[in-house]
C-alpha cells in the first residue's frame, strides 16, 4: 500500500498533480474509491486540520490541501456517484448581499468540498432569494454564509428571515462566519451554528447535519 | 469643557482642521492606522490602553475619533471619565457626516474602496501593526515570488488569486472629498489608482458635521453614545450600532 500513502502525502503537502495521478493509478488498480476516500484522503484532511489548529499549518496549507482533495475527489466522485453513494451533505455557500469579500468563504468551501460535502457556491453578493432558490433547487440541507464587515452582516439576518418567510427554515441548518460575526450574533439571528475558522467549519457542517 | 480625544490618524487633518475651531480645550492623541487589521482584541487593548492613559483628573470627558471599527471597539471601558463614541461602522460615517449617507451609498455602489487624504498619505499599515495584520498572518500580503519560494510554481499562482488579489473584493473607488484640499492631488492619485485597477471612479462631497459635533461638544444620543463611567460598550447589531452596558466585575 506505499502508492496509497503516496495519495495521503500529497494531500497532506498540497500537491496536486501527484494526489491527482496516485488516485488515477489507484483506481486502475481496482482499488475501492470508497476506501481511497476513508482511508488516505480524509485522514489526511483531518492531519491537516490538526496541524491548522497546532500552528504548524496556516490559511496558505489549507487551501493548497483542499485543492488537492478537491483534485481527487474529481475522478472518485462520479464512481460514487454510480454507486449510489451520498455526499457527507449539500451545502449552499456564499457572501452574503452588499458584501464581495470572497476569501474566508472560499477556504470554507473548499474545506467542506475536502471533508465529502457536496458544495454549491453561489459567489459573492448573494441575495436571500438567491439562497432560497438554490436551497429549493438543489435540495440542500445546510446553508453556509460569509460577511467582512459589519455594514453587511445584516444581510445575514435578512437572509436567515427570508428563509423562515419562504417556509424552508425547518428544512436546513444555517452557519454563519466571517471576521464581524460571533456566536452572540448568530444566537441573536437564530442561525444554527457560528464557527471561527474554515477548519471549526467543517465540525460544525458535520455536527449540523447529523442533528 | 476640556475634552480629550483619542483618534485614528486616519483622521489628523480633519481633527486638527475642527479643534482649533472648538469653544473646548481639546487635548489630543493620534494612535497609528490600521488598528482594524490586527483584529478586534488587539485593536481594543490598545485602544483601552490609550483610554486608561488619557483617564486623568482634569478633562470632563473623552471623545474618541473611532467607530465600531470591525468590532474593534466593542468591549471598550469608561473608568473615571465617560467615553464619548460616534455611532458608525466604520470611519466612512465619520467622513460622510451620516451613518444614514454612508448605508445609502454602500448599498447604491457595492464594492467601493473610499479614499480620502487620510486614507492616502497613511494608506498602509506599516512595521508592528503590519506584522500583526490579519493579513500578514494569514499569508494575504505575500509577493507571487514568496508565494513560489514556498509553495512551487503550480500553487503560487492559485494562492495568489484566492488570496493575495485584494482587486478582486472591490470594483470602484470613491474620492471623498473633505473640502480641506488647497489642490487637487489627492482627488488625482484615488482617480489614478481606480485607472490602475480598471475600477469605477467617483468623487463626492465629505461632511464635518458629524467630526464637528464630537469636538463641540454637542453629542445627542441618536449619533453618539456616552459611556459612563463603570460601562463598557457593546455592539448591538441593529442601527445603534453601540450601547453601554455596566461592568460585571
Amino acid at each position: 500500500m506505499e502508492d496509497l500513502k503516496k495519495l495521503y502525502d500529497a494531500i497532506l503537502t498540497g500537491n496536486f498533480k501527484i494526489a491527482r495521478e496516485t488516485t488515477q493509478q489507484a483506481l486502475a488498480a481496482g482499488i475501492d474509491p470508497q476506501a481511497l476516500v476513508q482511508q488516505q484522503m480524509i485522514p489526511a484532511m483531518d492531519e491537516v486540520g490538526r496541524r491548522y489548529e497546532a500552528n504548524e499549518y496556516f490559511v496558505p496549507e489549507l487551501l493548497i490541501s483542499a485543492r488537492a482533495m478537491k483534485a481527487s475527489l474529481e475522478l472518485i466522485r462520479p464512481l460514487l456517484a454510480a454507486k449510489g453513494a451520498e455526499p457527507a451533505g449539500r451545502v449552499v455557500i456564499g457572501t452574503v448581499k452588499g458584501d464581495l469579500h470572497d476569501i474566508g468563504k472560499n477556504l470554507v468551501a473548499a474545506m467542506l468540498e475536502g471533508a465529502g460535502f457536496e458544495v454549491i457556491d453561489l459567489g459573492v453578493d448573494v441575495s436571500p432569494e438567491k439562497f432560497i432558490a438554490a436551497l429549493n433547487e438543489r435540495h440542500a440541507t445546510l446553508v453556509a454564509m460569509s460577511a467582512l464587515l459589519t455594514t453587511t452582516m445584516n444581510s445575514m439576518k435578512t437572509t436567515v428571515e427570508a428563509i423562515k418567510a419562504a417556509g424552508v427554515r425547518q428544512k436546513v441548518k444555517i452557519m454563519i462566519g466571517g471576521a464581524p460575526v460571533t456566536q452572540k450574533y448568530a444566537d441573536e439571528i437564530g442561525a444554527d451554528g457560528y464557527s471561527n475558522n474554515a477548519n471549526a467549519a467543517v465540525a460544525l457542517a458535520r455536527k449540523l447535519v447529523a442533528a | 469643557m476640556k475634552l480629550k480625544l483619542i483618534a485614528c490618524e486616519v483622521l489628523y487633518r480633519e481633527m486638527c482642521a475642527l479643534i482649533a475651531r472648538s469653544p473646548h480645550q481639546v487635548d489630543l492623541a493620534f494612535l497609528p492606522k490600521g488598528l482594524h487589521d490586527i483584529g478586534s482584541s488587539g485593536m481594543l487593548e490598545r485602544l483601552q490602553a490609550a483610554v486608561d492613559g488619557a483617564d486623568t483628573p482634569g478633562y470632563d470627558a473623552l471623545i474618541m475619533g473611532y467607530a465600531l471599527c470591525n468590532n474593534g471597539i466593542s468591549g471598550l471601558r469608561a473608568r473615571t471619565l465617560p467615553l464619548v463614541i460616534p455611532r458608525g461602522h466604520d470611519c466612512m460615517t465619520l467622513f460622510l457626516g451620516s451613518r444614514s449617507r454612508y448605508q445609502q451609498y454602500f448599498n447604491d455602489n457595492p464594492g467601493t474602496y473610499f479614499l480620502t487624504p487620510g486614507w492616502i498619505e497613511r494608506g498602509e499599515s506599516a512595521g508592528e501593526l503590519r506584522q500583526l495584520s490579519i493579513q500578514n498572518r494569514n499569508g494575504m500580503d505575500l509577493t507571487y515570488d514568496q508565494l513560489v519560494a514556498r509553495y512551487g510554481e503550480d500553487n503560487a499562482r492559485y494562492l495568489f488569486d484566492e488570496l493575495c488579489d485584494q482587486t478582486k473584493h472591490y470594483r470602484q473607488i470613491t474620492y471623498i472629498n473633505m473640502g480641506l484640499d488647497t489642490d487637487s492631488r489627492f482627488h488625482d492619485l484615488a482617480e489614478a489608482r481606480a485607472r490602475t485597477n480598471e475600477w469605477k471612479f467617483d468623487a463626492v462631497e465629505g461632511d464635518l458635521s458629524l467630526l464637528e459635533r464630537l469636538v463641540f461638544g454637542t453629542w445627542p444620543d441618536t449619533d453618539f453614545l456616552v459611556v459612563p463611567p463603570g460601562h463598557q460598550v457593546v455592539t448591538t447589531y441593529d442601527d445603534r450600532i453601540i450601547a453601554a452596558e455596566a461592568v460585571q466585575e
